[in-house]
């Protein structure tokens, strides 16, 4: 089931970034990334699982890179999500390979890929909803001090992260 | 790097961008990974306190048992999502297929939710060669369920298992020690008294057993209006001292052959024998150190020399290369000293020296020659080596016994029961009368 998944994450990242940058005349770079779909499923049937961070990097790096140069947003979204699965997904593949056969792997799974999902719908749904709602009568000043807040905060998070 | 700060330098990189180019899209971007993060930091657990219990089956086993491990954790704190349990091994000791569908059964590692106040167990059968083993603790990695968080727990749960080595069991092993204690036991002494062996007549004493008069010889005498009393030889109890050779030099052989298995095996079985006869046991292991245990009687001592016998080692160091530094002091004078050595050349002078001390010294050797030669390839090189070496050592062995040294060459392919029986065991007693 987690695997059957995490191949369903990889293609839709990939194939979503590779039809995201066809779409704007960018062959090489779509090409690029159905490589590193490819590459990301073998190394991870291979057991490398340090591969994924490299390519969920990459993959964000190359959503990025397609906003930048103005490609369509919904299709960097959906290869940043894909990653973010992906990534995920390979990790709890690892964890599921140290489990004993008599362990509910089948309920761990079910449950992962649930609240897996809801996260990743939540995020999909707010970075739409942030794409949709556009507040044009925002001072800079305002701006500028949510943007320092979210920096702060999030600072906070990481912060408190790390000591585990 | 941690998935956490992975997760961080992205969301910074991408909230700088949107903020540099002024786009909004660099932040829908990062927003699926902040609520990630964010998902698992609050579902992370707040403070992880678990407690284990480990029971062992048994725990004390010979060599290749099987004994079964069962560890228990409880979960004291809030409910853990995803709880990564590995218990360790010690080292040599092997993990054995789990036989019959059991749940939960021969795995050391498992993943598991975890309630609150809710126990989970988990079994898995260990086996392994002799040595004293201890388990320490359970390593529990719990995160939230998006791995967000992570945190590593040891939680101790003791346990400790002995392999001793397999005792034979020996019927009797006759020594002659030249100083008995004054406790009862099996060595005949040369002293009249209550005894099983025939000593003698003498004449009918008040407080005799009437059994014990020789009426045949009370008639023969029957003029000088006496009875006479058949008096027994006395049984009595001895000091013995066990030696076990655990040197490098005399136990190693080529392609990782050792001798040293063979030798705690026969000293297990002397031990043993002797302590059952009642004698006053002590252990020495002459290897890289000494490891001396205090001679005692009993079962109780058995369990201690089983104990130390688990735990010995062939070692080789500087001081202890021969026997020269033997620490005979350790030992009663006079006493009996059973060394289990495969013996060098250069062995012979101490061992003399040993013998003119008063003691008396039995040589249990487990015969290296033929242990080689089992497992060589036969060839004349082979065979020429075997015959010089075997020249050699026969030498080596007459000088021993003509130093009144008693030697017990044991050819370890025989079992070891089998050539005390034959060697050292006292012959029944219509045998000794007509010896």
């Amino acid at each position: 089931m987690t695997l059957v998944a995490f191949v369903l994450s990889v293609l839709l990242g990939t194939a979503s970034l590779a039809y995201g940058f066809s779409q704007a005349g960018m062959t090489d770079p779509a090409r690029w990334f159905v490589l590193l779909g490819i590459v990301w499923i073998l190394a991870h049937w291979r057991k490398l699982y340090w591969v994924s961070s490299l390519a969920f990097a990459i993959m964000i790096l190359g959503a990025a890179y397609g906003v930048w140069n103005n490609l369509a947003t919904i299709w960097m979204l959906l290869g940043a999500l894909g990653g973010l699965l992906g990534w995920d997904l390979s990790d709890f593949a690892r964890r599921l390979s140290y489990a004993a056969p008599t362990d509910d792997i089948r309920g761990m799974e079910r449950r992962h890929l649930a609240r897996a999902g809801i996260v990743a719908a939540l995020g999909f749904g707010l970075a739409l909803l942030s794409l949709v709602i556009r507040i044009n009568r925002l001072a800079f000043e305002v701006a500028v001090g949510l943007a320092l807040l979210a920096a702060l905060g999030l600072t906070r998070l990481v912060m408190r992260l790390m000591k585990y | 790097m941690s998935r956490s700060l992975l997760l961080g330098f992205l969301i910074y990189g991408l909230l700088l961008a949107g903020i540099a180019t002024v786009r909004g899209e660099f932040i829908a971007l990062a927003l699926p990974l902040a609520i990630y993060l964010f998902a698992g930091f609050l579902f992370s657990p707040t403070a992880v306190n678990l407690e284990a219990t480990r029971h062992l089956s048994a725990e004390r086993a010979s060599p290749g048992a099987e004994v079964t491990v069962t560890v228990t954790i409880l979960n004291r704190g809030d409910s853990l999502d995803e709880v990564l349990i590995e218990d360790f091994l010690p080292a040599d000791l092997t993990l054995r297929p789990s036989i019959g569908s059991g749940q939960r059964f021969g795995h050391t590692g498992h993943l598991i939710r975890l309630r609150k106040d809710s126990p989970f167990t988990f079994s898995y059968r260990v086996a392994g060669p002799r040595g004293g083993y201890g388990f320490e603790s359970v390593r529990a990695q719990v995160n939230d369920y998006l791995r967000v968080t992570s945190r590593t727990v040891e939680v101790e749960a003791k346990g400790q298992l002995f392999i001793f080595p397999p005792v034979t069991r020996l019927r009797h092993v006759a020594i002659r020690p030249r100083r008995t204690r004054v406790y009862a036991g099996m060595i005949p002494v040369r002293v009249g008294g209550s005894g099983t062996e025939f000593f003698g007549v003498r004449e009918y004493q008040p407080g005799d057993s009437p059994r014990a008069i020789n009426w045949r010889a009370s008639a023969r005498h029957a003029d000088a209006d006496m009875l006479y009393a058949n008096e027994f030889q006395q049984e009595r109890a001895a000091d013995v001292g066990v030696i076990l050779d655990g040197r490098l030099r005399t136990n190693e052989f080529s392609r990782g052959h050792s001798l040293f298995e063979y030798s705690v095996q026969a000293a297990a079985a002397l031990s043993d024998a002797l302590l059952a006869q009642g004698n006053r046991v002590g252990l020495l292991v002459y290897a890289a150190f000494l490891r001396w245990t205090i001679p005692g009687y009993g079962k109780f001592q058995r369990e201690k020399i089983l104990f130390s016998l688990a735990h010995a080692r062939p070692g080789g160091s500087d001081v202890f290369a021969d026997l020269e530094h033997l620490p005979t002091r350790l030992f009663p004078p006079e006493s009996q000293i059973i060394l289990v050595s495969p013996l060098r050349e250069d062995d012979l002078s101490p061992l003399v020296q040993l013998r003119a001390r008063g003691y008396q010294v039995l040589i249990v050797c487990p015969n290296p020659v033929k242990f080689e030669l089992s497992y060589l390839p036969k060839n004349k090189n082979v065979e020429l080596a075997a015959r010089v070496i075997r020249m050699e050592r026969a030498i080596l062995l007459q000088k021993i016994q003509r130093a009144g040294i008693q030697v017990l060459d044991w050819n370890v392919a025989e079992p070891f029961d089998q050539v005390v029986k034959r060697k050292l065991s006292r012959p029944p007693g219509f045998l000794r009368s007509m010896q």
